[in-house]
């Protein structure tokens, strides 16, 4: 009964949105008004289709209903509640129904915002989106369908992946990474828009950059999180292991990144008009891209679902996409004429094409580095890899190059300028990156790209903020006070500057952070007997014992170490041998190897202790007996990813709040009366 | 007890070696915190073959495990790195080396962005240039949907 | 129209596309071996079942089947009853086991519940798998009696796909 009502309610969103994709375009043709509140309704019962659906699927999974054959894949009466509910996006089909219901809400909302606005532009927007609508509930109604019935229906599931249970980030992640996918199907749509109506003009920059900016706030979020997640929880250490999934949900983020940057320049001189379309569309396709290596089973990844008769149908759609969006552009982007000039390359302006220049370099490098080994097995029937040494040799290089752009880009001033002016503004900062450089290597920085990343991070911190508080410190100039300047100058009408410089002091601290903890991570193996000690990197690891603990899905055995500050009478020193050694008790840490019943291998939780300046991280090598092998890493600076790249997206948001709109106020120089005539 | 020592040392056990790959250590033996150094800088230029994508100095599986305990003994040996890996290579294919060699076809990977970055970069001055003296058109004439601008432009194009 | 936007755009196209689909069908979790075709790897370890140490040169003349296992590898399990059954069948081919990270009680008492037909040798510290490239386990090698490497099998066989193998080696 579930499994039919649902299978009913995708098939009506294929004819929804297929529908609807036809009228509205016939609409944008027409320019018709009936046409476009036409399009509007189609839009809004998509996204009541998918919402629907969706809500159908997690009440099945809710009540255990196994005579779906989704929550008979996934689901389990074994499982805590939290589990059960996010198991929706656990698995292949569910987590397409679940992109269909984000992006029925992306267009309905965005359909709402705009229902009196850009007539001319919206039937084409609502037609496009409608179209990439259309093609996800068939991938729901067909390949992927997770409302078929099983019958007899089994009393009980297997229960996710075991992996995905791990850990409470499972909740936040994925719900995140689609909002910042899927919203990209949106300024895709503004841009197509702007493409098939042959212009963009000045007041339908600020939709498509909003549209842009949304979604790569989540986006920004979710890469973190995804990366914060492995670290928890994969036991090696590392956040970024330039996995191709991994690659795949930063590949459109620098793209949309380039974006935002050259939105910046269309907006102020009304030029690159074609360049940043481009870019917003190539956002959206590796969006498709992304999700064709993730489900397609070609690449190898920890990431991938399992193979299936999707993706040959993903790659179909990847290329119907790729086809319109370069004939779009071929036929029109020479109508988005350019309004204006820049006045010197080297200025502000100027910068930015340099800025989106190594963005377009870095997403190239990241592309070739991950599909080069499915062209050479293609082309010559050898397997080879390019794993995390190629992109860190490469990628390093051009992210400090981004990084000294940050600092140089905001410190050169817009448009023309003189020599003096230039060295004015471009030498002062030189002192706290020096200053920068210093302390890093006074406190044991020596690695030569950390320490440039010190040196540009400096000079860049200092022109962020600086830049950052230039409106309220012109108001305090004028002679303002203070506190109705700060929120006057800074929230209510510098919001977007603001914003956007709140964006850049969390990029600093990224580079910094990723640089120092990566380059001053030091690490130690060693094997503990219970009841033994070892110091490193300033605390007394004891190793107290060991716990077993059966759980339905796996096998843990959990080891106990208590983390002490070294000293007191048998404190220090490395495998001594002393027992209970060290001081006073910091923590303890817990550290497990679990075994799950469907992993051949067994695999470890790592422990990690985190403070302001560093975590320590331990893992579990291998445990016997009594003895227990331990990896130690003691890793600077990693909290502060996190925190910064949260930063990042607390300024996106700030940038995203909308100004009130402005009105215009006509107001007659005197009222006319009927014998005027010739008022000027 | 003693016997089967004995018996088994006469037997020579051996398991096949590094040598009959890549011939004689060309390197200085290593010891030390040196050793361990070089150790998990080899470890993370080889690809783990049974998990996804991880190099052997990041997986806990056992595997990984002995081909780490292998590459500490070569390098206690005298094993150059270059050497080291050619063994793996010769045994697992160039699928185990995580940074692709820079011969034949794989010279692409390397040389591609590099090609890009300066060809970008001729790209960008050229339009620069072309920006500056970029020849300015009016805005485009764009129906409005705001009543107020609607009067306003009304008024003003009224002779 | 733009010219250059057109061609520039088809080329991307066409290549991304090219790629993909070439990569489909594919299992990216497979290794090709290149020791394939190769002289198997000599190497003299001892039976842990009967005592003796077996040479693998000594066994020329002979197609030879080396199936590395282990008493933690749970598919080899399902995949022990074919081995010794096929070795039971086929005299003039000679079966070897080779485990690896285990101990000799653990790999006795493993074959004293499930049979042996053939030795099972001990690969104290996994040098010999490390050196045929062995990933994961059970893995099989199939070598002709010239000491060549043939075939070589990944994850747990049946006997189709046993003798499937054995027969490259006989050729």
């Amino acid at each position: 009964m579930t499994a039919t009502f649902g299978r009913f309610l995708i098939l009506a969103s294929v004819l929804v949105s297929t529908t609807g994709a036809f009228i509205a375009y016939a609409a944008g043709a027409k320019r018709s008004p009936e046409g476009l509140k036409w399009s509007q309704r189609f839009a809004y019962a998509f996204a009541g289709l998918m919402v629907l659906a969706t809500g159908v699927m997690e009440y099945a999974l809710i009540t255990h209903d196994f005579s779906v054959q989704y929550v008979a894949h996934v689901g389990s009466t074994q499982v805590p509640l939290w589990v059960t509910i996010v198991s929706l996006w656990s698995s292949l089909e569910g987590s397409i129904l679940f992109w269909g219901f984000i992006l029925g809400i992306y267009i309905a909302a965005t359909t709402w915002v705009n229902r009196n606005q850009h007539q001319d532009y919206m039937p084409f927007a609502i037609g496009t989106w409608l179209s990439c609508g259309a093609f996800f509930s068939f991938l729901i109604a067909g390949p992927a369908n997770p409302f078929l019935s099983v019958v007899p229906a089994p009393l009980d599931g297997p229960g996710p992946n075991p992996l995905l249970q791990n850990h409470l980030l499972m909740i936040i992640h994925p719900p995140m990474l689609y909002l910042g996918y899927v919203g990209m199907t949106i300024p895709f749509g503004f841009a197509a828009a702007a493409l098939l109506r042959g212009r963009l003009g000045q007041s339908f920059l600020r939709p498509l950059r909003a549209s842009l900016l949304l979604p790569w706030v989540f986006l920004t979020i979710a890469i973190m999180l995804g990366g914060w997640w492995a670290y928890e929880v994969l036991g090696w250490g590392g956040y970024w292991a330039w996995d191709p999934v991994e690659n795949a949900s930063l590949l459109p983020w620098l793209t949309a990144t380039a974006a935002l940057h050259s939105a910046i320049v269309m907006e102020r001189r009304g030029v690159l008009k074609g360049w940043t379309v481009t870019l917003i569309q190539a956002s959206f396709l590796l969006t498709i891209l992304g999700t064709f290596m993730t489900r397609s089973g070609v690449f190898n990844s920890v990431h991938s679902f399992t193979q299936s008769a999707i993706g040959p149908t993903i790659l179909i759609f990847l290329a119907a996409v790729l086809l319109f969006s370069v004939l779009l552009l071929a036929f029109r982007i020479d109508s988005l004429e350019a309004e204006g000039r820049i006045e010197s390359a080297v200025s502000r302006e100027g910068m930015f094409l340099v800025n989106n220049l190594f963005f377009v370099v870095f997403t190239f490098t990241v592309l070739v580095g991950t599909v080069f080994p499915l062209v050479v097995e293609a082309v010559k029937g050898k397997q080879m890899s390019v794993g995390r040494p190629y992109f860190d040799a490469m990628v390093v290089p051009v992210g400090t190059a981004l990084l000294f752009l940050l600092g140089v880009g905001p410190a050169l001033p817009w448009g023309k300028t003189n020599r003096k002016e230039m060295l004015r503004a471009l030498l002062p900062p030189l002192v706290t990156g020096a200053i920068a450089l210093v302390i890093g290597y006074a406190f044991g920085v020596r690695n030569a790209w950390t320490l440039l990343t010190l040196l540009f991070g400096g000079y860049a911190a200092h022109v962020t903020f600086a830049q950052m508080w230039l409106p309220l410190r012109q108001r305090l100039k004028k002679g303002d006070a203070f506190a109705p300047a700060l929120i006057d100058a800074q929230l209510r009408r510098g919001r977007r500057r603001f914003g956007g410089y709140v964006v850049h002091a969390g990029a600093v601290i990224v580079f910094v952070a990723i640089a120092v903890s990566s380059t001053m991570r030091t690490q130690q193996e060693v094997t503990l007997t219970r009841g033994q000690s070892t110091t490193f990197a300033g605390y007394t690891v004891t190793f107290t014992g060991t716990e077993e603990r059966a759980e339905p899905h796996r096998q843990s055995t959990i080891a106990h170490f208590n983390i002490s500050k070294p000293g007191g009478p048998s404190g220090g020193g490395t495998s001594g041998g002393s027992s209970g050694g060290g001081g006073t008790l910091i923590t303890t840490m817990e550290p497990r190897m679990n075994q799950y019943a469907a992993m051949r291998e067994p695999i470890g939780t790592p422990a990690v202790y985190s403070t302001i300046g560093r975590d320590y991280y331990l893992s579990i090598m291998n445990l016997q007996g009594e003895q227990a092998g331990i990896l130690i890493i003691n890793m600077p600076m990693v909290g502060w990813i996190w925190g910064a790249v949260l930063l990042m997206g607390v300024g996106g948001l700030i940038a995203l709040i909308p100004a009130r709109k402005r009105t215009y106020v006509v107001v007659p120089e005197s009222a006319p009366t009927i014998d005027d005539e010739a008022i000027a | 007890m003693i016997a089967t020592f004995f018996l088994l040392a006469l037997l020579q056990i051996k398991a096949p070696d590094a040598a009959q790959f890549v011939g004689q250590p060309k390197g200085i033996p290593l010891s030390g915190p040196r050793l361990e150094e070089q150790t998990m800088a080899i470890s993370h230029e080889l690809r783990c073959p049974v998990c996804q994508g991880l190099a052997i100095g990041d997986s806990p599986s056992i595997m990984a495990a002995n081909m780490k305990a292998q590459v500490r003994e070569l390098l206690e040996r005298g094993y150059t790195e270059e050497q080291i890996l050619s063994y793996f290579e010769k045994s697992y294919g160039q699928f185990v080396l995580l940074k692709p060699k820079f011969q034949g076809v794989n010279t692409l990977v390397w040389i591609l962005p590099i090609a890009v970055l300066a060809i970008g970069f001729v790209l960008v001055v050229s339009k620069a240039k072309k920006l500056e003296v970029a020849p300015v058109a009016p805005p485009p004439e764009e129906p409005t949907d705001d009543p107020y601008l609607a009067q306003v432009r009304e008024m003003v194009e009224k002779p | 129209m733009n010219r250059t936007v057109l061609i520039i755009g088809i080329i991307i196209v066409a290549v991304i596309v090219f790629v993909l689909f070439a990569g489909l069908g594919k299992d990216p979790q497979h290794i090709d071996s290149p020791l394939i075709g190769k002289p198997a790897p000599p190497f003299t370890l001892k039976a842990v079942n009967t005592g003796q140490t077996i040479d693998l040169q000594s066994l020329r003349g002979k197609p030879v089947i080396v199936n590395f296992w282990a008493t933690w590898c749970v598919p080899c399990y399902e995949e022990h009853p074919t081995l010794v059954a096929n070795a039971r069948q086929l005299p003039d081919v000679q079966f070897v086991g080779v485990v690896f990270n285990d101990t000799e009680d653990k790999i006795n008492q493993f074959l004293a519940a499930r049979g042996s037909a053939y030795p099972t040798l001990l690969d104290a510290n996994g040098k010999t798998a490390i050196a045929y490239g062995v990933g994961g386990v059970p893995e099989t090698y199939f070598i002709n009696p010239s000491g060549i490497i043939v075939a070589k099998f990944e994850g747990p066989m049946d006997s189709d796909i046993l003798r499937a193998n054995l027969a490259k080696a006989l050729r």
